[in-house]
């Protein structure tokens, strides 16, 4: 079967199955491999991408679920040159480690942001807490959305000034 | 350009890793990629008496599937003891639901998994030992043939006697922790290619330890090291967890037998019913102090279960002995501690590496010897932790870097902890 | 009902392999001819940042922007063995056999500018990726530059380095060893919880940590353990187990196992001990593994402090909670 999704503003075509999972369209099909298997059950979040503006887990929707939806995944904020603010903010705040929950951690974020602009610490921590992250206790990730909140708004300065150095990415 | 040594210079990896460009085992493709699946073990215990795999063969999409009847001559693999089979044979035992029977390669992941329940297998079952006490008996049966204790350590500093003796208290408890999934967010990943002309095997996958993960492999296979290259994706976290062998052996023969690119991914409760876990421990812990709060003997016995297969614990649970009087001077110090094989899945290394577990024993009895004694707890921890001149329950004399009462009394401050003098 | 209580744990951690083990790591730093300097290691970065921390070594010691660093790393035909990514070794090993490795580059630098400056050591500074004579700063040789000038003859500006410090193996009958591990680590966690007495739930409102550590290389990634660290002690603690029954997992996914999410989780309050008096570079300790081991005894004398009974085994579930409270309740009688 043919369905018709558009994955980051791109609208695409895709030969699929009744049987497949979103997840496996966007891994397998078209080689969008931010998005992350860290369950397949819906209960780790590492999964998460924005689909018609909600979150969902990709591993519990099929492909045909997904026909005629508009689809975010990280591959889809930012860009080269310039990231999303959410994203530097991950990378200034020491937010990240193994990396693995990251683009599911900054979708959900993303979501939170938009519907709550200056969440506070408990709001924040109940926006995250359908992604699991085993590396960081979650401290860095809370900073880091704190800080996006603040990049977003325009009224922040940059994290870090004065005490971090360099760009990161050095490789 | 000095002082970036103690900056928060930003980590190297980060921004590929937000923007999802970092790339993991399992995000690697081929044109022509197959897809492997690992046929495990549908009991504990047992001996495999029959492995019959030609309806799987038979099905549509089914590259190969792979038995050790297919490779004779691999070698059993294992961190320390090598003593994991790669697959098991047929009149050869399965000691936990981890070992596996087949391989089955296809053209696609569902195929796959399909083919897996198409396999017939007959097991001649045995007793079931999940709890290492029972593994300890003596008529228990023999789960690898030199028994169940896979193996013992002991310590033994100052007199012990003595040190009871000596003490105006004595507090004696066992202590029980629980197996543990490391978790590592990043299920098992691989992807292996086999390059026939060179005759070298490609492995993407994670390993904690690089060039030993290689030895291991090449040395199961009956290579030479030089034909077995892996190169390291993104790692999706480890813990301990990918230190052992999983996906890795699989890959390769998969990766020899149909010299195409292979890919091998567990599902979440493959990984946690396959790959290692953090030792359960019995911790029995018995510790004399005088009634002014000094400690005077401490002694333990440990039984860690290790499961099926050696990997770490040979190294693990008397590491967690060896920590047995936490950061405090005791002068006669003695312990025993003993790895047992059971049908659990094996444990391994887990962050703290026996330590862990340990400390929950350690840190529970100062708490209650500081209670019994009427001390404050911080105080109790304070008189007795170690300082530059110190004796380790090893007998190593700690001369420099010693810095645990700083630690206690920034706690203190930090927590504006009530009833205890700092001075 | 809620009760609140504080508990306290010490722990101490002996790192690397350690036993007479053979323990190592090689390193090797490079300048290259394309404005960049290589660094090669086999050290796994799982997410701990070993990667980022020798970058800040090697450009500490070669005095250059670390922007200039690109690694090659967990190849093992492209690098030499790093030894694991285990036993809190890497910032210690690998990060000792980087910085002697830039030491011997810079050895290098300075020896092969000396012949083109015709002038000796102590007159030679290097800065920002340049050698100069002190009284001529303004002529320099870039590193990249004095690279090009070695090449022609038949040199490389690289240097390489081994660490292999000893640890002894302990006597078989009492476990005694002059040197069992290379160093050891300390930590001190006071936790802070709240035991709801009538579901039996446990709140950690938070950590304080003191970590001794010699030196933090890079403080936030050190924190960064020390959180993630601490949590994953929590959920050992409170909430994780894989219950296997008759060798048969019961629990294998997350459902079923559960480990600590954002809202189960504390503030963690991190004090860094530096003395800078360890063997390892600037100074420095490994931390990752002591991170997790204070976590669980010191909620476990928290819950202790809070309603008076004393656990000992774990986790210490709800369920385990309520059933004790019951039992105290019946003995008070």
């Amino acid at each position: 079967m043919k369905i018709t999704i558009t994955v980051n503003g791109e609208k695409r075509e895709v030969e699929t199955t009744p049987s497949t999972r979103l997840l496996d369209l966007l891994r397998d099909d078209l080689h969008l491999t931010g998005t992350k298997e860290g369950c397949g059950k819906g209960e780790c979040g590492a999964c998460t991408v924005i689909m018609n503006g909600e979150l969902v887990a990709s591993c519990l929707v099929l492909s045909p679920q997904a026909d005629g939806a508009e689809i975010t995944t990280i591959e889809g904020l930012g860009t080269e040159e310039e990231l999303d603010p959410i994203q530097e903010a991950y990378i200034e705040a020491g937010a990240v480690q193994c990396g693995f929950c990251i683009p599911g951690m900054v979708l959900a974020s993303k979501k939170l942001l938009e519907e709550n602009p200056q969440p506070d610490e408990g709001e924040i921590r109940r926006g995250l807490s359908g992604n699991i992250c085993r590396c960081t206790g979650y401290q860095k990730i809370i900073d880091a959305v704190k800080l996006a909140a603040k990049k977003l708004a325009g009224t922040g300065k940059l994290a870090g000034a004065g005490k971090s150095r360099g760009k990161g990415g050095g490789r | 350009m000095t002082g970036i040594v103690g900056s928060n210079f930003l980590k190297v990896d980060a921004r590929d890793k937000v923007t999802g460009r970092a790339i993991y085992p399992d995000d690697i493709y081929f044109d022509d990629l197959l897809y492997v699946k690992v046929k495990r073990a549908p009991h504990p215990h047992a001996y495999l008496r029959k492995l019959d795999v030609s309806k799987a063969e038979e099905l549509p999409g089914v590259v190969k599937v792979i038995t050790a009847t297919d490779y004779p001559d691999l070698n059993k693999f294992g961190l320390i003891i090598k003593d994991q089979p790669v697959l098991v044979g047929i009149g050869e035992k399965m000691r936990y639901l981890g070992d596996a029977l087949a391989i089955v390669v296809a053209e696609s992941r569902e195929i796959a998994t399909r083919a897996l329940d198409l396999i017939r297998v007959e097991v001649e079952e045995l007793e079931v030992i999940s709890d290492p006490l029972r593994a300890m008996d003596d008529d228990a049966p023999a789960i690898h043939e030199d028994g169940n204790i896979l193996i013992t350590h002991y310590l033994d500093k100052g007199d012990v006697e003595k040190g009871f003796a000596g003490a105006d208290i004595i507090v004696e408890r066992e202590y029980r922790t629980q197996h543990i999934d490391q978790l590592p967010l990043q299920p098992e990943a691989g992807v292996g290619l086999y390059d026939e002309e060179s005759g070298v095997i490609k492995l993407w996958v994670a390993t904690q330890w690089l060039h030993d993960t290689q030895a291991d492999i090449a040395q199961s296979l009956g290579l030479p090291r030089e034909k077995v290259r892996i190169i390291q994706p993104a790692i999706g976290g480890a813990f301990g967890k990918r230190e052992d062998i999983s996906v890795h052996i699989h890959l390769a023969l998969a990766a020899m037998a149909t010299g195409r690119p292979v890919k091998l991914t567990y599902t979440r409760e493959e990984s946690m019913i396959t790959q290692s876990k953090r030792h359960p421990m019995i911790i029995r812990a018995k510790t004399g102090a005088t009634k002014d709060g000094y400690l005077t003997a401490w002694q333990v016995e440990v039984i860690g279960d290790a499961g099926a297969y050696a990997s770490s614990s040979p190294a693990v649970v008397h590491k967690g002995m060896y920590h047995c009087t936490g950061p405090y001077n005791v002068e006669n110090v003695r312990g025993v501690s003993h790895a047992v094989y059971t049908n659990n899945t094996y444990s391994g290394a887990m962050r703290g590496f026996g330590t862990t577990q340990m400390a929950f024993a350690y840190e529970s009895q100062m708490d209650i010897l500081a209670h019994e004694l009427g001390l404050d707890p911080a105080q109790f921890r304070l008189q007795n932790a170690y300082q530059v001149g110190s004796l380790t329950p090893n007998g190593q004399v700690l001369s420099r870097s010693v810095n645990v009462r700083e630690t206690i009394k920034k706690a203190i401050e930090m927590s504006d902890w009530k009833g205890v003098r700092v001075e | 009902m809620k009760k609140k209580g504080r508990g306290m744990a010490t722990i101490m951690f002996g790192f690397g392999y350690g036993e007479g083990f053979p323990d190592h790591s090689i390193a090797s730093v490079e300048i290259e001819k394309n404005g960049k300097i290589l660094i090669r290691t086999a050290a796994a970065d799982v997410g701990q940042g070993v990667l980022t921390v020798i970058t800040q070594i090697a450009a500490e010691v070669l005095k250059v922007d670390p922007d200039r660093f690109y690694i090659i790393q967990g190849d093992t035909h492209l690098t030499k063995n790093s030894g694991s990514t285990s036993a809190t070794r890497q910032t210690y090993f690998t990060g000792n056999a980087v910085k002697e490795a830039a030491e011997e580059l810079l050895a290098k630098i300075y020896h092969y500018a000396s012949l083109e400056f015709r002038s000796n050591h102590p007159q030679l500074g290097v800065e920002d990726g340049k050698v100069f004579r002190h009284d001529d700063p303004e002529n320099y040789l870039t590193y990249w530059q004095l690279a090009e000038i070695v090449e022609k003859k038949g040199e490389r500006l690289y240097g390489e380095a081994s660490f292999f410090p000893r640890t002894y193996a302990p006597d078989p009958e009492t476990g005694q060893s002059e040197r069992m591990y290379v160093a050891y680590t300390f930590l001190t966690q006071v936790a802070e919880v709240e035991v709801d007495t009538d579901t039996g739930l446990v709140e950690v409102l938070k950590v304080d940590s003191a970590l001794d550590l010699g030196k933090a290389i890079n403080p936030q990634n050190v924190e960064g353990q020390l959180e993630g660290g601490t949590v994953q002690g929590m959920g050992m603690a409170l909430m994780e187990e894989q219950v296997i029954r008759e060798g048969i997992t019961l629990n294998p996914d997350l459902t079923g196992y559960l480990v600590p999410t954002a809202l189960d989780s504390p503030r963690i309050n991190s004090c860094l001990v530096e003395n800078e008096d360890a063997d390892g570079p600037f100074g420095a300790k490994g931390v990752g593994e002591p991170t997790t081991i204070a976590a669980a005894p010191a909620i476990a004398n928290a819950i202790y402090d809070a309603i008076g009974v004393r656990f000992y085994e774990l986790p210490i579930t709800p369920e385990k909670i309520i059933r004790a409270l019951k039992e105290k309740e019946k003995n008070a009688l």
